[in-house]
Formats: C-alpha cells, structure tokens, sequence
C-alpha cells in the first residue's frame, strides 16, 4: 500500500458531511469524501438528477443543499467517491483504515483525520403485519419523491410520531396521494413544555405553518393519541387495511377502528447509524430518547484523537444543527492536520441554540412503553429471519437468555442481512421486559452493543478476493 | 400505473420477470417497478411470504432481487439501467 498524503476523509455526503468536507477544503486541507449514495445530498437533500424538472417545490430546504452540493463539487481540494460502501474500518497507530467497495472493486484508504457524518434511518417498531408489502417507514416514502419522482400509492395512512412525519405527509398531498389520516401517538399537550425553546427558533414555526397550510388545502387533519396497531393483507398478501387504535398516554389501546388503504408509512423518529463508530471502537452513550450516539467533544472530536463525529450520530438533532456540527467538525479535522483553521465562539453559539431546540424536540415525543401490547405471538420481530415474538420470548423465559445477544443468538433475532439494524433497538426492550427489567434500567452497554458490528455491511467473497 | 411528478425527457427499458419495463435513468430499480405497479420484489425463505421495500434507503435488505443474476441486491439504492434483467428472489436465491 501506498503512504496516503496528509488529508482529511469525510464519510457520509449529507448536511454534517457536506458542511464538514466544505469547511476542511475552505481551510487549506485536501479533502476525500465518500459517500455511500450515487448523488450527494444525504436522505435530507436527496434529489432528483439535474436533468428532471423542478423538483424545488418538493422541498422545502433543497435550495440550501443544492448550493451546498455545489460548492463541495466544484471545490479543487475536495475528491469525491460517490456509490462506495464502507464495510470494515479500524483504527490503528494513529490513523484510520476503511475498506470500501466503489464501482464494484474493493479500495483500501488510511487517513490521520477522519469526520464521521454517517448519519441516520427511520426507527421503526413491530406490530402484527408491519411485513405485509404497503407497511413501509416514512423516509422510504419520502425517499420515493425526493430521489424517484413517483408517489408510493393512492390511499396513504401517515403514523407514528415526532415532527418528520409532517413533512412527509405534505409531500405525499403535493404529490398526489390521498393522505387519509396522519396520526401522532403522543399528544399535543407535550409541545407546550417545549414551547419556549420553539418560540426561540422562528424558521421552524415558519415550517410548521407551510406544513399546516398544504394540510388545509388537502383536507388532511392530524390526529393526536392515535397509533397504527395492526396492518392487515389482501389475498395477494398486500396491504388492504390498518387497525388504527387510540391510545392512552403510555401508548396501551382504548379503542380501535379499521381503515383502508394501500400504503401505511409509519415511523417513530430516528436511530443513529454508528455501525461505522462501533466498528472503530468510538466511546458511545445512550441518549433521552434510548437511543445511541457517538460521544464528542466540543470540537466534535471523538474518544480517539483525529476522528471527529458530526451530524445525527452525535444526538439525533436535524438538519441544521447537522450543519452546525459539520462546520466545527471540518475545521477541528483540518486543524488537525496542521491547517490553519479558527474554530470561533460564533459556531459553538450557532451549534448551542441548534441542541437546545432539539433536546426539546425529543422530549415532545417519546416511545412509550406500551407499544409492546400491540404484539401478538404471531407478531414477526425480525424480519430478515423471520422471527416470531413466540420465539424471542421461549429464548428468554424457556432458555433462559437475560439479554439481547443471548435472545439473538438463541432465536435468530437480528442474525439476518440488515444485522439488526432494523429490530436490534427493540429487542433491547423486548428482552428486558420479558426479563423484568424496566426500560430506563437497561444497562448502557447493553443498548450500545447492539449496533456494534465488526463487519459493516455484507459483502461477497468474490469481491474481497479481487481487491487490493 | 402511479403518476409521475416530473417528466424528464429520456426513458429506459429493462426487464422484470422477463416482462419489459420503462424507467427514467436515475430512478432506483425498486422506484421504477412501484411505478409500473410491481411492489412485490421477493418471497422470504421460511413462510414464502411477499415483501416490498421497507425502509426504502438501504438499510432493511427486504427489497431484494436478482438482477443480471447476482441475487441479494438492494432494489431501493440501485440505480436502474438500460437493459437490465431483474427477477424477483425467491428465498436466499
């Protein structure tokens, strides 16, 4: 292998990436940025090919992303590797090693300064027929206009909760859909708590209100205290109906009524994705809302000197303070390297006001417990190997597994291709419940272990063999 | 047949269980079947059940097809191209 020149490397081409590889480049340094999809943007920007038409009206923030793009793009410093996955990283000596495959062909790069803005996907939770084809997360909705230019179906249910849903209902009324309910599980009481902090940060109630005005020309109305319980198939095995339930305050079941539709996106905020963070063995902590996040410094340096952390994987906080953090996370890894580069009052104050409007956020939406009444024996819990809850349980109360990864190795939950990423948060509370434990005793190292895997995405032999 | 927001002018084809389909270069292969009408994109291995996309952005691994006879491939994040020759997958393929 060849010595690699001083530079820093970006992982993840979203708002923190593109504002961190900007940022490097703008201060002297050589920048690669490798990014994991065909066109930068991250699942925030995602856009359309320039040669389409106008998508700007899709989005209420494409414009800031596009210029963004752009800049990054056209930057002489900044090389970028679009469409490469990253499947093994390790730290050693002083520097990072990522394995990664782009065009097909496995590349091996080395690098002192390393920003991680890897970024996060919809957290989902089980309920009977949440596999049925037509149950999907609202980011794959949204992904399907932003990146696509098609509408996911014709009757759409929009549930779960926290503020993403509200632009993805928008969207889905822009583009066509019959948005027949949009319903949030936790109630409106629990904005005002919040409501200093909103107050605070105007272009979000400016959101909210484009967001409210296109529910009025639709017709949609928002519903509080309401969850999708039950997704139910047609004889094709496609979605033909939900079971829509009222829900008390920790999510258990009053009162349930059934409704048609093709399509129930259905998500309950976000989980960080530190795969990349766990594999290079980055100090972790669990956050408010039981989920993890990548421990950083005030310079968004991690545990280990020279990798620095920005963006969802710090604390799920949303695009600006994305931005925000991606700033600081440039320069620190520019400096770093010995660039000039001044890391002023001005952004860690920018970045403070950004935290404090998302803290309140999270605290606006929980995930209450009682969700786990929803499931059945039936219920399938992973839906890679196709884990029944009968199973998970037998492991724990049969078998005698006290935690996740003795429940996963004894029932297959989570050993499937998405390496647990999509069921290995709840599980965590699954087993815990099961063994008598309340959520909030949940060991850290228990909720952190779970996203921790030493290879990072699947790979063939094939590739590996033909590699360098 | 969904309708399409934006009307680029090129137009692609490439086949689905050796039926042809038209895409717009740039969309995913899971994107372009939806819209043609297909959801269904594989059958799991135990209970030989349907499953669509999920996540839609690569990270569930429940949207996949064999394409060019290479099975496990994400429907959701791989771009479609001109000729291609998907299948849906039946099982571990």
């Amino acid at each position: 292998m060849k010595p690699e020149p001083a530079r820093v490397v970006v992982v993840g081409g979203g708002p923190a990436g593109l504002s961190a590889a900007l940022n490097a480049a703008l201060s002297g340094a050589s920048v690669l940025l490798i990014d994991s999809s065909s066109r930068l943007g991250g699942q925030y920007w995602r856009h359309l090919p320039e040669t389409w038409l106008e998508q700007s009206e899709l989005h209420l923030d494409l414009d800031t992303g596009l210029l963004l793009i752009s800049a990054v793009a056209n930057h002489p410093k900044i090389e970028i590797w679009s469409g490469a996955e990253i499947w093994s990283a390790t730290h050693e000596d002083g520097a990072a090693t990522l394995r990664l495959i782009t065009n097909g062909v496995e590349k091996i790069i080395t690098t002192k300064a390393l920003v991680l803005a890897t970024g996060a996907y919809d957290r989902t939770l089980p309920f009977p027929g949440w596999d049925i084809p037509g149950v999907m997360t609202p980011g794959g909705a949204q992904s399907l206009i932003k990146g696509n230019g098609i509408a996911v179906g014709k009757r759409v249910v929009v549930a779960g909760s926290g503020p993403f849903l509200l632009p993805v209902a928008a969207g889905l009324a822009q583009v066509g859909c019959e948005v027949i309910e949009l319903l949030e599980a936790n109630s409106p009481l629990r904005w005002l708590k919040s409501l200093p902090t909103l107050i605070q940060n105007l272009s979000k109630i400016g959101e909210a209100a484009h967001y409210i005005a296109i529910f009025n020309r639709f017709g949609v109305r928002p519903k509080f205290n309401r969850a999708v319980v039950a997704a139910h198939a047609n004889q094709d095995g496609e979605l033909e109906s939900v079971s829509i339930a009222k829900i008390d305050s920790n999510f258990k079941i009053k009162k349930i009524e059934r409704v048609k539709c093709d399509v129930a996106a259905i998500g309950w905020g976000f989980t960080a994705d530190t795969s990349l963070a766990g594999a290079l063995l980055l100090k972790q902590l669990v956050t408010k809302d039981e989920g993890v996040a990548v421990l950083v410094d005030e310079n968004q340096e991690s545990s280990i000197a020279g990798i620095f952390a920005a963006g969802e994987i710090t604390g799920i906080g949303g695009s600006e303070l994305s931005i925000a953090e991606g700033v600081i996370a440039g320069l620190a890894a520019a400096k770093y390297i010995g660039c000039k580069a001044e890391i002023s009052n001005n952004h860690h104050k920018t970045r403070a006001k950004k935290q404090k409007f998302a803290k309140a956020l999270i605290s606006s939406y929980p995930v209450k417990s009682g969700w786990q009444s929803w499931l059945t024996d039936e219920t399938i819990i992973c839906r890679c190997e196709e884990v029944k809850y009968s199973k998970l349980k037998f492991a724990v109360t049969e078998l005698g597994a006290t935690d996740s990864r003795t429940a996963k190795l004894l029932s297959r939950c989570g050993m499937g291709m998405c390496q647990g990423r999509i069921c290995g948060r709840f599980v965590v509370d699954l087993v815990a419940n099961e063994s008598g434990i309340s959520p909030s005793d949940i060991s850290e190292k228990e909720r952190i272990s779970v996203g921790n895997r030493p290879i990072i995405t699947p790979i063939s032999i094939e590739l590996l063999a033909n590699g360098e | 047949m969904l309708t399409l927001l934006v009307k680029p002018s090129a137009s692609i084809t490439f086949t689905f269980n050796d039926l042809e389909v038209s895409a717009i270069p740039g969309q995913s292969v899971g994107a372009a079947l939806l819209a043609a009408g297909d959801r269904v994109l594989r059958v799991t291995r135990f209970e030989k059940k349907p499953r669509a996309m999920f996540c839609g952005i690569g990270v569930c691994f429940d949207c996949l097809v064999v394409i060019d006879g290479a099975p496990n491939q994400r429907a959701c994040i791989t771009e479609v191209k001109a000729k291609m020759v998907v299948r849906t997958q039946v099982g571990g393929a």
